[in-house]
């Protein structure tokens, strides 16, 4: 073992027996993910998140990955001529974050004030809605929520944080946080809040990346990059691929 | 890690099951090799159910129709049932047509209410398309059972003479006919303006179009068409992936394996099957497919907000 292999070794022991003994100031939250970013690889189906840390004693968990705030233009959907349903006009929101995955120790009910703003209908207060729909009766905000939770890009799971018995002045815990597919590529939030009362008692979050790599990311980026020779190498690819596929026909029925 | 049947597709920002998108392919590709149409109608609606955006879909589509046709023109060219001529004729309106439709759909979006006018427009062509092949078919294998008669002997000659007094007359000998050159290229451009404007290939409006009014033989019409989709769709595919960047490779490749193979099977089933037989099954498919599009006019959707499709 080289002499910087054993440094590391015993940095890491020194900080993982401070983590283990130290005690917690009050409302001090302490967590870490594994894996600690996305790699979004060709066989890529999601992932799992698995967070596990401490919290002062007595408090509730909730756990939170957070994307980044964009503006969406969307399609609103009515009634052509009492009928038909169409396109009828469009809708722009801003501050609609790209992913909330919300996860929590005990069911929202049970958290009192603050477990009704950590939900899904919470981010109501951040977004803003630009256009207005045209038609009077639609409560385009909740059409939106609804569509993101379609997608699977916002979803609220009750009780999937396990919480340990008090030890002293905090408690451990431990989650797995399911990733869907369907995330975009990018940077986001996974924050840790110890609950208490109904009330926030402390927080602290880390980012959590989401990155195209290997095939994927080469093929994004000659597809963005280079899109006419994208264009040109996937039709010949197909051509080829026809072909090849009826000679083998062809062979098989010539026999 | 497990063995995951799982893909990535880079372009949709989704991963999809690589049995369901192969098995979709080859449904999908059986149509279209007995048939002789495209199947984005089919296929565009199903992939937006496994959560790919309606965009990706269309062009990743095209990108796979492209190997289809291929895999199918080979096989029906084996067979003798692809007029070069008449297709190259066809295509050429085709484009031209699709450059016009391209303007009209400009035009029509900024006068507002487009949407509306083309859902009904293809609603009602393809119940009147479906609704005539059905009825026709249905009265020539009835009149099959029975000693020849002739039913509607004074419209066709009006059609026919007409047909001959149109100059630049030419053989067409694959398809057994001779007419004039305008006449595949007039259509073809009328079936491209419709195309362009409907956002559809074109196969279910030039396969009736071939059978009546080019009057080509059902077999030779199935392979024409194939040929002809396959250069349109090359088009599209390069047009898509320069300009907006939907086309997704990985779909668009598990999908044309399917659908290639599909193409094969469906050239060889549809070689067992008489022209009227023909015929009537895609009458019904065409019916079908109008149902579902009224169906989906009628119903409320789940959630009345979309993303934006086109640009």
């Amino acid at each position: 073992m080289t002499s910087r292999t054993l440094w590391l070794c015993s940095a890491i022991l020194v900080i993982g027996c401070l983590w283990a003994s130290g005690a917690l100031a009050e409302g001090e939250v302490r967590f870490s993910s594994a894996p600690d970013s996305v790699l979004m690889d060709t066989f890529y189906n999601g992932a799992t998140l698995k967070v596990s840390g401490v919290v002062p004693a007595g408090s509730d968990v909730a756990l939170r990955l957070v994307g980044a705030p964009q503006t969406l233009h969307l399609r609103e959907k009515g009634k052509v001529l009492g009928l038909l349903w169409m396109n009828v006009g469009a809708v722009e929101f801003e501050n609609v974050p790209n992913a909330y995955l919300v996860a929590t120790s005990k069911p929202f009910s049970d958290l009192g004030r603050v477990g009704q703003s950590l939900r899904i209908e919470g981010l109501r207060a951040g977004i803003t809605q630009n256009t207005g729909a045209s038609s009077t009766n639609l409560d385009a905000l909740q059409e939106l929520l609804s569509l993101k939770v379609h997608d699977g890009l916002y979803a609220e799971s009750p009780l999937p944080v396990k919480l340990e018995a008090d030890q002293g002045t905090e408690r451990s815990f431990s989650a797995s946080i399911g990733v869907p597919s369907g995330l975009t590529p990018g940077d986001y939030r996974l924050e840790a809040l110890a609950l208490r009362d109904g009330e926030t008692i402390g927080s602290v979050s880390t980012p959590v990346r989401a990155q195209l790599v290997g095939l994927p990311a080469w093929l994004n980026h000659m597809a963005f990059d280079n899109g006419l020779t994208y264009g040109v190498l996937a039709t010949v690819i197909a051509i080829l691929s026809g072909l090849a596929i009826g000679m083998v026909f062809q062979s098989k029925g010539a026999h | 890690m497990d063995l995951s049947l799982y893909l990535y597709l880079p372009i949709a920002g989704n991963s999809v099951n690589i049995l369901a998108i192969l098995g979709l392919g080859g449904a999908v590709g059986l149509l279209s090799g007995i048939f002789g149409v495209g199947g984005g109608f089919l296929m565009t609606p199903l992939l937006m159910m496994f959560g790919i955006p309606p965009t990706v879909a269309a062009a990743s589509d095209s990108n796979q129709i492209v190997g289809a046709s291929t895999s199918g023109t080979f096989a029906h060219f084996r067979m003798g049932n692809v007029d070069i001529k008449m297709g190259l004729l066809l295509l050429i309106g085709g484009i031209l047509g699709g450059t016009v439709g391209v303007q009209i759909i400009k035009v029509l979006r900024q006068l507002g209410n487009a949407d509306f006018l083309i859902s009904i427009t293809y609603v009602l062509m393809l119940g009147f398309v479906g609704g005539y092949m059905f009825l026709e078919s249905l009265q020539s294998m009835r009149a099959a059972g029975k000693p020849k008669a002739e039913t509607k002997p004074k419209k066709e000659s009006t059609y026919a003479r007409m047909l001959a007094s149109l100059p630049l007359q030419m053989d067409f000998p694959r398809s057994g006919v001779r007419m004039s050159l305008f006449m595949p290229l007039v259509l073809g451009v009328m079936v491209g303006v419709l195309a362009a404007i409907m956002g559809v290939g074109g196969g279910f409006i030039m396969v009736p179009v071939m059978v009546y009014l080019l009057r080509m033989p059902m077999h030779v019409v199935v392979g024409t068409s194939l040929f002809q989709i396959l250069f349109t769709c090359i088009n599209v595919t390069i047009m898509q992936a320069a300009q907006n960047h939907t086309v997704d490779f990985i779909l668009a490749l598990l999908l044309l394996i399917g659908s290639s193979v599909g193409a094969q099977v469906g050239a060889k089933v549809g070689k067992k099957l008489g022209g009227e037989q023909l015929k009537i099954m895609l009458a019904s498919l065409v019916l079908v497919v109008m149902v579902k599009m009224l169906y989906d006019l009628l119903a409320r959707p789940d959630i009345l907000l979309a993303y934006m499709g086109g640009h």
